[in-house]
């Protein structure tokens, strides 16, 4: 077929950019219909509790990932620097995703237990307190702010939407389980039945009296890349 | 815009798509139908080749269960596993050597030294900064000793910081002031901060220093732990006998300070008390989530014992 037949006839034309927009369309959508094989299939992965949930919120409004990656990629230095590398099933229940390369901090996929929780009070206050050399900026009043987690539920039933497994009983206990995880000294019996017995439990910004933001970022902060257990055969596998 | 079939421009001898705007004042505008510079086309169709080719060879195409493999069986995971294992074979000769040597030995053969200092250096990075903070120099404000000088609590020989890294140290200083569950009043415990004033040569009100000593050497009976001089368990004596280094009592006689040498802060200390925690990373212990393998304490060992108070 002459390229001039093609250009006089509009139809023609018209026909054959559908055809070809289709196989762009088809090799960018049919991926996403085979997402189930791509995922691992490990186990441990669980929704984030509300605490978490409320952290990661933060974490998004100020901004971390501008800095910070979620995604230890494949190769040895970030292996042998920040653990096994991340799997496609432990950010499957992040809306957005917090995956990318661009890292003026370290990457955080798997900074939950790496470090206390007072040594995470201690470097939202001044990071150089701690590290020197560190450019972080202070997050200093998230320590003050009183945590306004009124909307917790609502949060888990749009998240629930999208396709996060929240259970009607989870979305409706959002509140006491918010507050049991950031009060280890009550009773935990019931948040840890709802979501796993390892969840993370700690006054996480070391002041008992308040639920403040800092408690759910550093909540958040220690949940991260601790749900697969890769001392496990099964993980290894993957 | 007018239509003229593959006409021969007449000043470049170049032919024309036929395309001509704009010829109402004699001097059109038209679109020549250059060829395709060869160097551009012969790339083009080589880059075609090579997508072939790419995809026969690596993972390319995405199928209904999973995607083509390609001949060669290249992903990225394999060579990850590929990278660590040839790292971990360039390391076996001196792990070898790091595993069947003693620290001492260790400590007199230099270029293995230097090996388990570099490996050291990463893992305090990774496991001990956190408290200690990078590079050793440690945080006053939540009593985390420095490790960078030679004054030492518990003993700055390999063997002593292997003992420390290993099995963990507990600080065993109890709480004296009445409201703290200790036996004495904030009168008393004043008195004794001022007597810890006078022995670190800080300004101090001398007679609440001389009630203190009464009570340092004898009813509080501080001196059992940091000895008659107050020089600590490391260097001390208490009636005469060498004390047990394993105590860690600190000296309280120079200007270092686990966490701090104000009157505010030894004051908080005595009436309080100070059971800071090092974990124990070696094998068998689960006090901090995580242990060290004993390759990996080694290499911490020398490498704390060699940022400069090793003894």
């Amino acid at each position: 077929m002459k390229h001039a037949t093609i250009e006089k006839s509009i139809p023609l034309m018209s026909i054959l950019t559908l055809l070809m927009v289709m196989v762009g369309g088809l090799v960018e959508i049919v991926p996403l219909f085979l997402i189930e094989s791509t995922i691992e299939n490990v186990s441990g992965v669980r929704p984030y509790t509300p605490l978490e949930l409320k952290g990661r919120d933060i974490y998004i409004r100020e901004g971390c990932y501008n800095c910070h990656s979620q995604m230890i990629r494949p190769f040895r230095d970030e292996a042998e620097r920040y653990g096994h590398y991340s799997l496609a099933a432990e950010s499957k229940y992040d809306h957005p995703f917090q995956w990318g390369s661009k890292r003026t901090g370290p990457d955080l996929a798997r900074v939950g237990g790496k470090y206390s929780s007072l040594w995470h009070q201690e470097h939202m206050r001044n990071p150089r307190n701690l590290v020197p050399e560190s450019v972080m900026p202070s997050y200093s009043w998230l320590e003050k702010d009183a945590l306004d987690y009124a909307d917790v539920g609502d949060r888990m039933s749009a998240l629930s939407m999208v396709g996060v497994p929240y259970t009607e009983n989870q979305i409706k206990n959002a509140i006491a389980d918010l507050e049991a995880q950031a009060t280890p000294d009550s009773d935990t019996e019931a948040i840890m039945s709802r979501y796993d017995e390892k969840i993370p439990l700690d006054n996480f910004d070391g002041n008992p009296k308040k639920i403040t933001e800092l408690d759910a970022l550093v909540a958040y902060l220690q949940v991260l890349g601790t749900m697969v257990d890769f001392s496990s055969q099964q993980a290894k596998a993957q | 815009m007018q239509d003229h079939k593959n006409k021969i421009d007449p000043n470049s001898e170049v032919e024309t798509t036929g395309h001509q705007w704009d010829d109402d004042e004699g001097y059109p505008l038209k679109e020549f139908n250059n060829p395709l510079p060869k160097w551009w086309l012969y790339t083009f169709y080589a880059t075609i080749i090579w997508a072939i080719v790419y995809w026969v060879l690596y993972p390319a195409w995405p199928l209904p269960n999973g995607n083509t493999e390609g001949m060669l069986g290249w992903t990225q995971k394999k060579q990850l596993a590929e990278e660590i294992r040839v790292a971990k074979e360039a390391q076996k000769p001196f792990d070898n050597k790091l595993a069947s040597l003693s620290l001492e030995e260790i400590n007199k053969d230099n270029s293995l030294l230097q090996y388990a200092i570099s490996g050291g250096k990463a893992i305090f990075g990774d496991n001990c900064a956190p408290c200690h903070g990078s590079g050793g120099v440690g945080s006053k404000a939540h009593g985390f000793p420095t490790l960078v000088d030679d004054d030492w609590i518990f003993g700055g020989t390999l063997a002593d910081i292997n003992e420390t890294v290993q099995n963990g140290r507990t600080g065993a200083m109890p709480a004296h002031l009445e409201s703290a569950d200790g036996a004495f009043t904030q009168a008393q415990v004043n008195d004794l901060a001022e007597y810890v004033l006078s022995i670190s040569n800080q300004s101090h009100d001398a007679v609440k220093a001389g009630r203190g000593d009464t009570l340092f050497h004898g009813e509080a009976s501080c001196n059992a732990c940091h000895g008659d001089n107050g020089r600590g368990s490391l260097k001390d004596t208490f009636d005469g006998e060498r004390l047990d280094k394993a105590t860690g009592a600190p000296n309280l006689t120079d200007a270092v300070w686990l966490y701090g040498g104000s009157r505010e802060t030894i004051t908080q200390t005595i009436a309080r008390g100070r059971t800071g925690k090092m974990p124990a990373w070696g094998e068998g212990f689960e006090g901090f989530g995580r242990q060290l393998d004993p390759l990996s304490i080694k290499q911490v060992v020398l490498y704390v014992h060699s940022l400069g108070g090793g003894q």
